[in-house]
């Protein structure tokens, strides 16, 4: 059921995926930063804040007054800047669920990951009370409406041995140090939510809170048209000697007030109880057992750190060395951070396929889809191809369909994340012959199963990034596929066209050519 | 006959990259004494290709927490010494035999050069910066 549920809604994210990357770009894909939206959001509401407080007068009768102020009589930057705090607000709720929803059907909340997940839902939380806090700043009819809705719902709770409700019988019941509580609490939650979301974000290496400079400026600019469209206005001030009958509701914040006044406050906090409940336990339900984490081979690692700087969950860590040679550190793998993903053994200089005279175990390496493994399939694959134009694919085990490639003079093997697969395994196939040529089938670009496998593998081949595919591998060798469900081009009609193109390519030599940068006297020694 | 000896000016000051500089040579100077059948000495030379990859991977933290001046130029020569024994390795194993001479020649200028020159300008930076 899970499953079915999973696989419908990764389909229907790959097609908006697509759909978002036609309009906005690969790079600029809001559906790809939904995290570092988050943070921006929380900034833009954070100094919008910070100017109106300003101008915000903390009693009864002035609240309501300043706002109007700020609205109306400084509409082109005071206005401006309620409406940003406004949609701000409104677009981190609706990048906050996009993001949850995403991971959750992308399954990306099991094993280690539970952390990010767990410390996720308590963001919830503090994002709605900071939000529905702030609609009771305004002191208008909605903040009335929702000031008496939340105490009736609080007063369900047994904490409280005087109803809060009647505080807000009548006016002289709210008094100014009353406004001064909140407008203290409204810097307080969000100060929390801040630290909530520093929380949320520890165990992830290389975390993305900026989102790229393209999607900031053009998300600044739409919520910009937005304020001036449609500012953010007040509904009259609240009068408490009067029932609030008609308000317009902001549906990111108050979908539950509603409910409240028709089911009844204990429902509710049922409701919300639950949710939160199963939300928090998702990452254990079903009971799935893990993969085995990456083991380190101190005889083959020299602390040199590639696997450190790659791990996308910060697994890995260097600690002084514990064997008695004479290098200053080694890999350790935590245990409980470690999710499997293999980017580690990917980035290990001594994971490489030439290595013969001595047992191939890899610094660091999966126990069960070790690099020995991996070369044994490589040579077993590539031995049973013919014809012109072979072509193994290393497909990742989370992108598009690998296996559905089954055609003569092609052979496809799995490996968990494309940057799980050493680089120098490229320059084996190729240089050694075993292939014409490789075709790697990863996740879509941004949406990488394992955050980072995709970058990684792009700047290994384009020599940017340790381990680099040595230069002397001709590119023209190599296609990579990024693509899901959804996705233009196909898997098929990439291998196609990759196929036609090895065919026209000269064949490699049987003995490759030198480059060209060679001392005189070693051109010498060649020959 | 060792093809390289070792030399006190190979050490840069680094207890572990002097280690390593000492286990290549000795790597090195094993093949040598295994000339004979192509299929040990590719089996060598991929042993030698690994092991320099993770010395080089561990030379350049080393410099980068040093912050060697002469990073980016020390950097590119390994990688084109790299990509150099990826040649001599793929030569071998294309003929199927090899000139024991010849492979000797290279195998000298290609650690050698390297050493006497990009690592002793690096060991006199570290010295020079109080790590000697």
């Amino acid at each position: 059921m899970l499953k079915i549920i999973q696989s419908a809604g990764q389909t229907v994210f790959s097609r908006l995926d697509r759909l978002f990357s036609v309009v906005f770009g690969d790079r600029a894909n809001p559906l790809y930063h939904l995290g570092a939206l988050g943070f921006y959001f929380f900034w833009i509401v954070a100094v919008s804040g910070i100017y109106l407080y300003i101008f915000f007068e903390t009693s009864t009768v002035a609240a309501y007054r300043s706002i109007e102020h700020l609205t109306h009589d400084q509409w082109w930057l005071g206005g401006v800047m309620r409406s940003l705090h406004r949609y701000g607000s409104d677009a981190m709720v609706v990048v906050m669920f996009t993001h949850m929803t995403r991971e959750f059907l992308f399954d990306r909340m099991r094993g280690p990951r539970w952390y990010s997940w767990f410390t996720g839902v308590p963001l919830l939380a503090f994002v709605y009370a900071s939000g529905i806090n702030g609609y009771w700043l305004v002191w208008d009819r909605l903040a009335q409406y929702i000031a008496v809705t939340t105490a009736e719902w609080l007063d369900w709770l047994p904490f409280f041995t005087e109803p809060i409700a009647r505080n807000f019988l009548n006016e002289a019941a709210v008094s100014d140090r009353f406004f001064s509580l909140l407008s203290f609490l409204h810097i307080g939650i969000p100060l929390f939510l801040l630290l909530a979301m520093w929380i949320h974000i520890q165990r992830i290496a290389h975390a993305r809170t900026n989102p790229p400079r393209l999607l900031a400026v053009g998300t600044l600019a739409a919520l910009l048209v937005l304020a001036l469209a449609f500012p953010a206005l007040s509904q009259g001030p609240a009068k408490l000697d009067t029932v609030v009958a008609r308000v317009g509701l902001d549906w990111f914040y108050l979908p539950l007030y509603p409910l409240i006044d028709r089911w009844g406050s204990g429902t509710v906090w049922a409701l919300v109880g639950g949710s939160g409940l199963l939300l928090m336990v998702l990452p254990w339900l079903p009971y799935r057992k893990r993969d085995p984490v990456a083991v380190v081979s101190l005889p083959n690692c020299n602390g040199c750190g590639w696997c450190f700087a790659d791990c996308p969950y910060s697994a890995v860590t260097l600690a002084p060395r514990s064997d008695g040679l004479p290098f200053e550190q080694e890999a350790v793998v935590n245990p409980e951070l470690c999710i499997a993903c293999g980017i580690c053994v990917g980035s290990c200089p001594t994971a490489t396929p030439f290595r013969r005279l001595t047992d191939l175990t890899p610094g660091i390496d999966l126990p069960d889809r070790n690099i020995r493994e991996l070369r044994a399939r490589t040579v077993a694959a590539c031995a049973g191809l013919e014809g012109p134009a072979r072509v193994l694919v290393y497909g990742c085990r989370h992108s598009a369909h690998a296996d559905q490639l089954i055609e003569p003079g092609v052979t496809v093997l799995t490996v968990p994340c494309l940057a799980a697969l050493p680089p120098s395994f490229i320059d084996f196939v190729i240089m050694r012959r075993q292939a014409d040529g490789v075709l790697l089938a990863g996740c879509n670009r941004g949406n990488c199963h394992y955050r980072l496998g995709t970058d990684w593998t792009a700047q290994r081949l384009a020599g940017e990034r340790d381990p680099r595919l040595r230069e002397r591998v001709p590119r023209n060798r190599i296609e990579i596929f990024h693509g899901g469900r959804g996705w233009p081009d196909s898997l098929p009609e990439v291998l196609t066209r990759f196929r036609a193109r090895l065919a026209s390519l000269a064949p490699l030599n049987e003995k490759p050519p030198h480059p060209a940068a060679k001392t005189p006297e070693q051109q010498h020694g060649a020959d | 006959m060792a093809l390289i000896d070792w030399d006190e000016r190979f050490c840069v000051g680094i207890a572990s990259v002097d280690y390593e500089h000492r286990e290549m040579i000795r790597l090195i100077n094993d093949l040598h004494e295994h000339f004979g059948g192509s299929d040990s000495v590719i089996e060598f030379l991929g042993e030698i290709y690994t092991r320099i990859s993770a010395h080089f991977a561990l030379e350049e933290k080393v410099m980068r927490e040093r912050q060697y001046d002469q990073y980016a130029d020390h950097k590119a020569d390994h990688e084109r010494l790299l990509d150099e024994i990826r040649d001599i390795m793929d030569d071998v194993e294309d003929r199927g035999s090899y000139q024991e001479s010849v492979l000797a020649d290279r195998l000298r200028s290609w650690f050698g050069d390297h050493f006497r020159t990009r690592d002793a300008r690096l060991h006199r930076f570290l010295e020079g910066a109080g790590h000697g």
